[in-house]
């Protein structure tokens, strides 16, 4: 390398210094309130081949650091000064993830070569499609979420291409708000442009790029500095959305974590096969793709705070995703949705770190964010009000030094809620309760981080209350070293009332006048035995409401009588549950996933995972369905736990002779 | 003779700013803090004025006074143990907060703990509605159940505030009289007293601030006070307020919040006096002390003003000088990675130890320590004697990364100075895009201990063509106290949609305003001269979730001229966001009024006049740009107006050193400010 190393740590600066100035610029400039509220965008600078060398640190999306352009930027031939490419497909060179964010790259030109790209995206409030804002879980393939553009110059030589946008702004429900946020995106490329121009004027060209290079090394030698400090080992987890698809089955997630040296693979063979909804995950099989190592930059962030954000951190891993599964899907599979897989990814990833460095690693985090969305009319005055209101977000993981945050934190730690006093002057809701919910995070020495929870009223008929990213209503955040998996999730309608109505996963509503909206979300995982967590800080729990005197007694061992604490029966009580616990257990799952894996233990899963991969990718959804379908039969009829795969793929192929003539 | 003193505590030294109301010459002095004794520095900057200048307190009609007794509370959370009284259902408004962590990329990251936490949060039974109507009136055995908590909880003071409030106080002052009646021993303030907005965090986050470094407030002021009256100070002691303004030090006992970030407010509001007075109107203000680093835009000759500064760990919602942090300052400690790499900071050697040159027990190499290896310091003694430089202790720190760096000393100490100078260029960088401004239109105006020997160097990695460097760069934050005004913010959320029924309610709501700032300014203050009334409105499109500050037209805004109104909130708008639409509809969340009562303003003199090329003390060797250079030292006190010198040179002078880098040539203006501008 020839850069020395005060010179690398001045580009650092200025690398970092002109993506933060994108960022600045496209938040500022953005005319969606979507955009500013959420920050579902992100900006990156990129060496010639389309690697992402530096990204912001105060605005923007944190998934993105290791995201590759290369692909889509090959399927354009060729590139001038001026030009911006574009993409929204996720099929496209796997860049975007989803049709709602769009993509675009901008060429630098020195001398006429190309020396790297100001790049990005931004997430679009809708991109047509079936349904408004483009996204639902029910959708079963990528035509129905919107117009996909495939990579295509916006921009030739400085100059709007006029029919590329026209078609574009045809097809979506909100063109103005598109096309503002658009302005804004390419106004922060050519931000980019400016300043790379300004760092080869100053740092000349040579010197500049080797310092790209240089900056991928160093991010790469940070991320292998913090492996080499992992015990070598396979570390094998599985975790689950709660649904594969509206009212389906389990989707299941699997990684075997193998860790060599300064290296790591990470195998998600054993899940789920791609499926008829839209939480797949687009990858294109890609070893490294970004939406694979989400978790590992929370990670190795963890590991090391000074760690540099770019595509170097991503060299030491590669991923291994077989095609035809819910990790590496095959068009046109629906990908809308690919957020809440994401989001189970991140918390298998942290499962399967959690086994190699125990002491180092947290609990797992609630791990599911619903976005609430109100559709009503404001009876004063006969106006349509579409809001969004809090979202409900779990708690953080018990952590080595600390409780896991309350009511948002770990990787959930971006989103912003809305005051109650805003939602109710704007959006004709009572707010009757917004807070934390009592006994909700998981026991442990670190308690689970507690969930958010809201209750409120609506006033019109025919309200519509959407709940996007629902989960965690049926499978737990797990809890680590003795500690207990936190609360689930749940969305009630007129809780106590005789109408009450438990809906659970479902992430869709229509409410009447004076109905009561509850809606909370799930705890973090404890961190270590609830038993041995000091006494005054279960007392202290007890005073802020955040335990109840009963969970107490019944998780922590803790006696208290009219707010003391009986010292004596709590040494009695704690020696005789420390004596009940089981022993040697890394994971706490929760009793519904162990319920669960009674019948679906790992055998049965590998057998399954194995025979689907032999059929042809259109069939193992169904059959996949069919046969949990069975189990779920047999199950019911008492004969649930010990049933084998094969015994029951063999009742469905009775059942079906079509799949008998095509699996031979 | 007559004199006005300015006073401002800050992390290292306490800065005295002197005017001689008769020759309007400024006298500046450095003591060290005392931050073990809160106010002995000032009286021992007092003995020394008296020493060395002659200067008497009976002879001082004006003192105005910066403290950091008030955030320092807060940092080391030492304040009041407090109770909050809350709607029911809403006990964990501190706790969520506004959700969204400090940090968002580490799964280790937490939320500050709340300076009230949730034992001492109590449910009141009550419920106002969005529209200001009561619901569920106040039950009374619950406020009585929430005080007993209270004192159970060994609270001296109780927080009032209710979901709604700032649509119709009432429920909130019910509470707070029930306090008074049945515990007058506890003191009690309400969020709509303390600043009625809406957005239940902020306001309550707010007046939780002011409650808990009220009695330390109080207490410093009145032993303030009562020293003052002792030595023969007559005047009433102003103090600084984060809003750049001043207020009587009565008066700061009980409105505390309003003085929090009062140092750095009056730095900028000092800064852009000193500015305007060399003619500069735009300007980028850099002010670096011995454990801080700050910047603020100075825009057409305004600064700005935004809610949401920092104060520790808490926002703090009210009007203050906008100020951003850059960085520890001269204290940034340097050193090397695992990768080989150059680090500076976040970690600072602080006022103690401080850097090594300072002799006072420091081993890390700093950013200082930097400066001094290369030559810049020990010229002349820093802080009027409270600090000698030995360079000898720098270059023994720095030796212990050079070896890791494969570098000289000297090598190494110029290459901190680069590392951190572009660690301050990304900071920078973002504020110029967070404004949507050019930072090269913009001159960088120095000040603080440190500002002025980083300004240049800063100025050139940011293409910045003019630096401007104060007479006495290391008092521009007491010089601040000295010109501000008597001045407070008013402000009513009326949420209203901008359309011709509004007007009514507008007219209605400044009037009311209009009518409280008087009475705060003549009643309160005992202000008898002029003032100014600055009208504004804090406005948003509707869906927007944020509001902009919409400053008006007084008349028309007094009027209700909503059309007046919308179309500057378009302009605004467009301004800042670079977009308007005028067909979509706005709302005005909040109306605003600032009063402002003039307190003489100094002039400064004017220096003797020369057209002769300045003398330099002597010759030394400074290195930078990776070669020792020999350059012209120059005293500040020996130059004089209209001379010009060049850059490579070093001017030292008792407050702080200036860097001049070559390619910059300076001029020195009539006041004895030096504005120096970067050839081609």
């Amino acid at each position: 390398m020839a850069i020395d190393k005060v010179t690398l740590q001045i580009l650092a600066n200025h690398m970092r210094a002109a993506a933060e100035n994108m960022a600045y610029t496209l938040y500022r400039t953005a005319h969606s309130t979507f955009v500013k509220e959420t920050e579902d965008f992100t900006v990156a600078l990129t060496d010639p081949d389309g690697t992402t060398c530096a990204v912001p640190l105060d605005l923007g999306a944190t998934w993105y650091p290791g995201l590759y352009y290369g692909r889509a930027i090959r399927m354009i031939d060729r590139y001038e000064e001026g030009d911006i490419g574009c993409t929204n497909d996720p099929y496209s060179g796997f860049l975007a993830t989803h049709p709602p964010d769009l993509h675009l790259w901008k060429p630098i030109f020195h001398k006429g070569k190309v020396m790297g790209f100001a790049v990005g995206h931004i997430h679009n409030t809708d991109v047509g499609g079936a349904v408004p804002a483009s996204l639902s879980r029910a959708l079963t393939e990528i035509h129905q979420e919107g117009i996909r553009i495939p990579p295509t110059k916006l921009y030739r030589k400085g100059k709007l291409n006029d029919e590329l946008l026209g078609v574009m702004l045809t097809n979506v429900r909100v063109p103005e708000q598109n096309w503002g946020d658009l302005k804004a995106f390419v106004g922060a490329m050519n931000v980019g442009e400016r300043k790379v121009k300004e760092m080869l004027a100053k740092f000349g060209p040579k010197t500049f790029s080797e310092g790209l290079d240089a900056l991928l090394d160093y991010a790469e030698h940070q991320a292998r500095e913090v492996l080499r400090a992992i015990p070598d080992g396979d570390y094998f987890f599985s975790d689950y959305n709660d649904e594969d698809s509206p009212g389906g089955h389990p989707c299941r997630f699997a990684l075997t974590l193998k860790i060599r040296g300064d290296e790591a693979v990470l195998d998600f063979t054993g899940s789920d096969p791609q499926l008829n909804s839209s939480i797949n995950i687009p990858t294109g099989g890609d070893p490294r793709h970004t939406l694979m190592l989400v978790g590992v930059y929370y990670v190795l962030t963890t590991m090391n705070p000074n760690i540099l954000l770019n595509s170097g951190l991503t060299r030491p891993f590669t991923c291994v995703l077989p095609e035809g599964t819910v990790v590496n899907p095959q068009f046109p599979a629906a990908v809308g949705m690919r957020s809440m897989s994401c989001g189970r990814l991140r918390s298998l990833i942290y499962g399967a770190f959690s086994q190699a460095i125990p002491e180092r690693m947290p609990a797992a985090p609630a791990g599911s964010s619903s976005i609430m969305n109100v559709m009503t009319t404001d009876d004063r005055t006969g106006r349509r009000i579409l809001a969004a209101i809090n979202p409900i977000v779990g708690g953080g993981g018990g952590m080595p030094h600390g409780d896991g945050s309350n009511g948002s934190g770990a990787d959930s730690a971006y989103l912003k809620n809305t005051p109650v006093e805003i939602t109710e002057a704007e959006v004709p809701v009572q707010v009757l309760r917004y807070g934390l919910k009592p006994d909700s995070g998981g026991a442990g020495f670190m308690r689970g981080g507690l969930a958010s929870w809201m209750d409120f009223k609506v006033f019109s008929p025919h309200s519509k209350i959407t709940a996007r990213n629902r989960d965690r209503s049926k499978f737990r955040a797990w809890g680590i070293l003795g500690g207990k998996a936190g609360q689930l999730s749940n969305f009630i309608i007129n809780p106590g009332r005789n109408s009450e109505k438990i809906l659970g996963n479902t992430d869709f509503v229509v409410v009447d006048p004076g109905d009561v909206i509850r809606i909370f979300a799930p705890g973090g995982g404890g961190r270590g035995s609830p038993f041995d967590r000091p006494v005054d800080k279960v007392l202290t729990d007890v005073e802020r409401g955040y335990v109840s005197v009963a969970a107490a007694e019944r998780e922590y061992g803790v006696v208290i009588r009219e707010g003391t604490v009986d010292r004596n029966a709590t040494e009695v009580l704690r020696a005789e549950r420390r004596a009940a616990e089981p022993q040697g257990r890394h994971f706490d799952l929760g009793p519904e996933r162990e319920t669960f894996e009674r019948i679906w233990t790992r055998e049965n899963y590998d057998d399954l995972t194995r025979l689907l991969a032999k059929l042809p990718v259109h069939w193992r959804f169904f059959v996949k369905t069919k046969i949990f379908d069975a189990a779920n039969a047999a199950a019911a009829s008492g004969g649930g736990a010990g049933i084998g795969v094969d015994a029951l793929y063999r009742r469905v192929r009775e059942e079906i002779p079509e799949l008998r003539r095509m699996a031979g | 003779m007559s004199y006005r003193i300015g006073v401002d505590i800050g992390g290292t030294f306490t800065d005295f700013c002197v005017f001689n109301e008769k020759t309007n010459e400024l006298t500046p002095l450095k003591v060290l803090s005392t931050p073990a004794t809160p106010g002995a520095e000032v009286f021992e900057g007092m003995r020394q004025l008296g020493e060395r200048h002659g200067i008497e307190p009976s002879r001082v009609t004006g003192f105005t006074h910066g403290t950091t007794v008030g955030i320092n509370t807060v940092i080391q959370r030492k304040g009041a143990r407090m109770a909050l009284f809350t709607t029911e259902g809403f006990g964990d408004v501190l706790e969520l907060a506004r959700l969204r962590m400090p940090d968002t990329t580490s799964l280790f990251c937490a939320r500050p703990e709340p300076l009230i936490t949730k034992e001492r949060v109590f449910p009141i039974a009550e419920r106002m509605l969005a529209d200001g109507t009561p619901e569920r009136s106040v039950d009374e055995a619950s406020v009585k159940a929430a005080i007993a908590g209270a004192r159970a909880k060994g609270c001296v003071g109780i927080i009032v505030s209710l979901i709604n409030g700032y649509r119709n106080p009432a429920h909130e002052q019910q509470v707070k009289a029930i306090v008074e009646r049945i515990a007058p021993d506890l003191f009690v303030f309400c969020s709509t007293d303390v600043w009625p907005v809406i957005r239940e965090y902020e306001r309550t986050t707010t007046t939780i601030i002011n409650g808990y470094i009220h009695p330390r407030v109080a207490g410093y002021l009145t032993s303030l006070q009562r020293a003052l009256k002792e030595r023969g100070v007559r005047a009433e002691p102003l103090i600084t307020k984060s809003n750049g303004g001043v207020m009587s030090a009565e008066l700061g006992k009980r409105a505390c919040v309003g003085m929090v970030m009062s140092g750095t407010a009056s730095g900028v509001m000092g800064a852009s006096y000193v500015a305007r007075a060399c003619g500069v109107s735009d300007a980028i203000t850099l002010d670096i002390g011995g454990t801080s680093a700050d910047v603020a835009l100075i825009d057409k000759g305004k600064p700005q003003f935004g809610m949401g500064e920092k104060i520790g760990d808490f926002p703090l919602y009210m009007p203050t000088v906008s100020v951003t942090s850059i960085g520890d300052g001269g204290g940034s400690i340097a050193w090397v990675d695992d990768f080989g790499v150059l680090k500076v900071g976040p970690e600072s050697a602080g006022s103690d130890p401080g850097p090594a040159c300072y002799g006072r027990g420091g081993t890390r190499p700093t950013i200082t320590d930097a400066f001094a290896v290369c030559g810049f310091l020990g010229h002349a003694p820093l802080g009027y004697n409270a600090v000698t430089v030995d360079p000898a202790k720098a270059r023994t720190a720095i030796e212990t990364i050079a070896g890791k760096l494969k570098r000289t000393v000297e090598d190494t100490a110029e290459a901190i100075i680069k590392v951190a100078i572009s660690g301050m260029f990304v900071e920078i960088n973002k504020l110029g895009a967070r404004y949507g401004i050019d930072t090269r239109d913009y001159a960088l105006m120095t000040f603080g201990g440190a500002g002025p020997m980083m300004g240049c160097f800063l100025a050139r990695e940011l293409n910045m063509k003019r630096v401007l460097v104060p007479m006495a760069p290391g008092v521009v934050c007491a010089l601040g106290g000295l010109i501000a005004d008597m001045k407070n913010d008013f402000i009513k959320t009326v949420y209203l949609d901008a359309a011709p029924a509004a007007a009514k309610a507008i007219k209605a709501t400044y009037a009311e305003l209009e009518k409280k700032a008087v009475a705060w300014l003549r009643s309160e203050q005992g202000f008898k001269g002029k003032y100014t009334l600055t009208y504004s409105a804090d406005m948003n499109y509707q869906g927007q979730s944020f509001e902009i500050e919409v400053f008006l037209d007084a008349k028309k805004a007094k009027a209700g001229d909503v059309r007046h109104i919308l179309s500057a909130f378009h302009k605004a708008h467009e301004a800042i966001y670079a977009f308007s639409d005028d067909n979509a509809g706005a709302r005005i969340v909040n109306l605003r009024l600032v009063i402002a009562g003039a307190l003489p303003k100094p002039k400064f003199a004017r220096l003797r006049k020369s057209t002769r090329p300045p003398k330099p003390a002597k010759q030394i060797e400074v290195r930078f740009d990776g070669k020792r250079h020999k350059v012209p030292l120059y005293h500040r006190a020996d130059l004089l107006a209209g001379q010009k010198l060049k850059g490579p040179a070093v001017i030292a002078q008792d407050d702080a050193t200036t860097c001049v880098p070559p390619g910059f040539a300076g001029t020195v203006a009539a006041h004895g400010d030096i504005i120096l501008s970067k050839r081609g």
